[in-house]
This record gives C-alpha cells, sequence and structure tokens, in this order.
C-alpha cells in the first residue's frame, strides 16, 4: 500500500516539477496589471507602479 | 499421507484413564507419548509412564484457573500438519516486581511428534525443538543458528503457574526454568535451563488470524496488545522498497535537471547600464527599448546589479507587454552596507538582486523603470539584465525534499517499532552504542526481518 502510494507519489512529484520548469513556474510573485495604456511609453510617469509606496529599507548595522 | 501430512486417525483416538485422585474419568489422546497428564477435575499431575498414574503433585488449591483460547481436543493444522492440542501450561515471570504470564498449548501428531504454541497478550509464536545446538557468542550477547543472528532479547525466571492436559516431559506447577530469549524477527531461539539440563528451541511469529484459521476457532481472536519481541515489523519492509524507489527517482530527478538546464535556453534578452542622479529631482521613471520573447509560456529573471556602498536604490519595476498593455509589476532593493565595530567587520546585503517573472507569454516588451534613493545620494549606476527561460533550481530542491521526508518519516516510524519492541527487552531501549553505525545496524536489521516476515 505504501510502496505504490510511494511510486505514485514519487511520479505525481517529478511530473509536476516537469511541467513547473516548462511553464516557467516560480516562487516569486508578481502583481499583474492588465491594460496598461499605450501612453506609459511616451510618458513613463503616467504609470503609478504598486510598490512606489514601499517602506524603502534605509538601515546598515 | 494425505495433503495435510501425517494425521491424527479421523477421530480422536483416546484412551480412557481415571484419576487416582478423584476418580474423574482422564483423557490420554498422546498414544503413551505423555510423560504428565493433569486431571481437569482435580488439577492432580499424575506420572502418564507409571500404569498407577502416581500423583507427582497437586495445585488446585494454589492456582487460579486458567482457559485455553485452543480447546485441548481441537485439530489444527500447522505448516501442512495435522496436529491436535493435548496440553496447556501458564508460565510467567517477574520483572520489576511485576508479574507477566504468558500461555503454552502442545500440539501432537503421531508422526511428526510435539510442537508449541505460545501466546502472549495476542501475539502467537509457532515453537519446534532445535535438532541442533546453535552457536553462542562468547558474551551471550548473540548467537547464530543456521546463518543467521539472533540478539538477545531477554533472560528471566519463568515459573509454571498452571497446567492442564499431557506433557511430554515432567511439568511441576511452581517449576522454574531460566529462559533467555534471542531475537531475528520474526523468528526467535528460546533457551531453557533447568539443573543441568538445557533445551533450545525456535519460534516464528504467527498472526492470531492465522491461528484461528487454522484451529477453525469462532469468533475474533484477541487483538495482539502492543510490539512482541519477534514480531516483524510491519513498517521496514517498506523502507527498504521506499528507499529504493526514492533512489530511482532521485536518479531521475538529477537527469531531469541536467535535461532541464541543457535544453532551457536561459537567453539573455535584454542588458543596459542606467545612472540614476537622485540629486537631480523631477521625474525618474523612464522606459528601455523594447526587446522581443520569444518561445512558448516560460519565466523571465531580471538582475539588477547596482553600485551601492553603504546605499541603497529600490527600483519599481513594470515589465510591459507592448502589444497587449499587459504589465508584470514588481520592487526590487538593492542595498549593500559595511563596516567595523568593536565586534569585528560586518556587511549586510548586496550590490545585486534577482527577481524571476513567472509565465510570461512571448511578445514584445519594455520595461518601465522607476528609481528611488535618498536624496542627495548623488549618482548610482546601476545595470539590469533580462534572461528568458531560465531553469529554477529552486523546485528540483523542493522535489528533492519531497521525496526523502515521506521516506525519512517511513524510516522514523521503522525506527519507533524497533525502540517500541527494545524497550521491553532486558536493554530499554534499542541494542547499540547509540552511534550512526549502530542505528544502521538496527535499520538493517529490521529490514531483514521484515523481507523474511513476508
Amino acid at each position: 500500500m505504501i510502496r505504490s502510494f510511494f511510486l505514485v507519489y514519487g511520479l505525481f512529484v517529478l511530473a509536476a516539477v516537469s511541467f513547473a520548469e516548462y511553464r516557467g513556474w516560480s516562487l516569486s510573485r508578481v502583481n499583474e496589471v492588465p491594460n496598461v495604456p499605450r501612453s506609459v511609453r511616451d510618458n513613463p510617469g503616467s504609470y503609478r507602479s504598486v510598490y512606489s509606496s514601499y517602506h524603502h529599507y534605509t538601515g546598515g548595522k | 499421507m494425505s495433503p495435510m501430512g501425517p494425521a491424527p486417525a479421523g477421530s480422536p483416538q483416546v484412551r480412557s484413564l481415571n484419576c487416582p485422585g478423584c476418580g474423574a474419568s482422564l483423557t490420554v489422546r498422546s498414544f503413551g507419548n505423555a510423560v504428565t497428564i493433569i486431571c481437569e477435575s482435580c488439577h492432580s499431575v499424575l506420572d502418564a509412564q507409571d500404569p498407577k498414574l502416581k500423583i507427582l503433585q497437586q495445585f488446585h488449591a494454589a492456582t487460579i484457573e486458567d482457559r485455553p483460547l485452543i480447546p485441548l481436543g481441537s485439530r489444527g493444522s500447522i505448516r501442512g500438519v495435522l496436529y491436535e492440542a493435548i496440553g496447556f501450561q501458564r508460565r510467567t515471570i517477574q520483572v520489576e516486581g511485576v508479574s507477566y504470564s504468558w500461555h503454552e498449548y502442545v500440539l501432537f501428531n503421531p508422526v511428526k511428534g510435539f510442537r508449541y504454541l505460545t501466546e502472549y497478550d495476542g501475539h502467537w509464536n509457532d515453537i519446534s525443538i532445535l535438532r541442533a545446538l546453535p552457536d553462542l557468542s562468547a558474551g551471550g550477547a548473540t548467537l547464530k543458528y543456521l546463518g543467521e543472528t539472533y540478539r538477545h532479547f531477554q533472560t528471566a525466571d519463568a515459573a509454571t503457574a498452571f497446567v492442564l492436559g499431557e506433557f511430554p516431559w515432567q511439568v511441576r506447577v511452581g517449576e522454574i526454568t531460566r529462559v533467555s530469549d534471542f531475537i531475528s524477527p520474526p523468528r526467535v531461539i528460546s533457551s531453557e535451563s533447568s539443573g543441568k539440563e538445557v533445551t533450545w528451541s525456535i519460534g516464528e511469529y504467527l498472526s492470531c488470524r492465522d491461528v484461528w484459521k487454522a484451529f477453525k476457532l469462532q469468533g475474533d481472536p484477541p487483538a495482539p496488545i502492543g510490539i512482541y519481541e519477534n514480531q516483524p515489523s510491519p513498517m521496514s519492509s517498506n523502507v527498504k522498497s521506499v528507499w529504493t524507489m526514492a533512489g530511482v527517482f532521485l536518479i531521475l530527478l538529477l537527469s531531469l535537471a541536467v535535461g532541464v538546464y541543457w535544453m532551457e535556453s536561459d537567453e539573455q534578452v535584454f542588458e543596459q547600464m542606467f545612472e540614476f542622479n537622485s540629486s537631480a529631482g523631477g521625474e525618474a521613471s523612464f522606459v528601455t527599448p523594447v526587446f522581443q520573447l520569444k518561445g512558448r509560456t516560460s519565466d523571465v529573471e531580471l538582475t539588477t546589479n547596482a553600485g551601492v556602498d553603504n546605499d541603497w536604490i529600490y527600483l519599481n519595476y513594470a515589465l510591459i507587454n507592448q502589444d497587449t498593455g499587459h504589465a508584470y509589476d514588481f520592487g526590487r532593493e538593492v542595498s549593500y552596507y559595511h563596516g567595523y565595530d568593536s565586534d569585528g567587520s560586518w556587511s549586510e546585503g548586496k550590490t545585486s538582486n534577482s527577481v524571476t517573472i513567472p509565465s510570461v507569454p512571448p511578445g514584445n516588451y519594455y520595461l518601465r523603470v522607476e528609481p528611488e534613493s535618498d536624496s542627495n545620494r548623488g549618482l548610482i549606476r546601476y545595470v539590469v539584465t533580462v534572461k528568458r527561460d531560465v531553469p529554477q533550481a529552486s523546485f528540483f530542491g523542493i522535489a528533492l525534499l519531497a521525496l526523502l521526508v515521506p521516506a525519512g518519516l517511513i524510516t522514523w516510524r521503522s525506527l519507533n517499532f524497533e525502540h517500541l519492541r527494545w524497550a521491553e527487552s532486558d536493554y530499554g531501549g534499542m541494542p547499540g552504542d547509540g552511534s550512526l553505525l549502530g542505528m544502521v545496524e538496527n535499520i538493517a536489521d529490521s529490514m531483514k526481518s521484515s523481507g523474511d516476515g513476508e
């Protein structure tokens, strides 16, 4: 029972890794924004990044 | 000879005698092979080889009656031979003031002779007398028999507490023998010494359901309690096969990794150096030239290398598809600080940062970049590199863990089984010196035992 389960499980793990690599999955997550206007190329300041309010680290020890 | 091997006659052949103690009728099933017979009525131990059935002992006042799970006279097939249960005894040992009792059944076949079954807390063993002496090690910690090594488990003084039926030896209630068990699950070799006489026997673990089936007993057998000394581990055969499979899977995973690193393009599609003057003020954002992401939907890795020294720069990025307007929005900080204090030199951060954007379809893209830093930091140079179809080592790491963790858990369960087994021994734990080598030996023993038990 455990052997059969592990066989199926191991094959699943290998298949999942293969699929993840093929599809270009990543552990990083980024925000996706649809329909950004073409005018951004001419006026980059018109686009507001969702990260622009990020509180930046200014430290050091 | 029948397919069941030599069998007692079709109907029980018994000889009727009368107990000289109480006059009750005695049933003799072993055709004169018995040395002692116990009267079920008055619990007199009688000398079966004496024509007058001399009373050797009367114990009825000193013992509590114990009912055999296999009724005397029952017949059952053990390893293809039909045996009849003719005797029953309860034996008891004392360990740290606690009494532990087990039951022994004497089985008889007129051709094959005697065989024994033992039962303790629902655990059964099929016992036969050894024909050859085992090779006991100098310290008595192990013995070898037919090429197999048995480890000493327990030695105790066993007292006969109750007897019933017929026995091929001069049984007595209260008789004490020194019993030593050596195990190599599912087998156990026991020595019983009484005075100068030592008897060696070998037992093999039997499931209670097999015993019930063999003797066609009614109802369900009492469920085994705890783990018995020579009980085969249900997990250890899995340990061997699961690690074998895990090894094969790891080889396949390694092959897959080599294939992925070989096949994936890891193509650099954009690289450019930029400068950011935080003192300049005004709109800092800009866009890069358009670059093409080819091939199938795949990942994109963006690396920022910045010339920061006790400084930081934060970059708001948007990877924008020029044709569809679909954007991937993310921010990355590059900071690097270092110095020297009373603890010595120190450093934090690094001058580069990478991020992987998952599943980006092919198309024409550009980056919108908006750098930030503290004002009046002056000029910071940074290089942005974009690569397409980059292998992700993290998935192989996760897969490695995903394969090793279950195999490790199964091994742990198997070791735990062995730990519980040996907790009941004279050693109170698994034998060995606690070293890694000792642990590996225990696992190997455990695997072997289960392989034998299958």
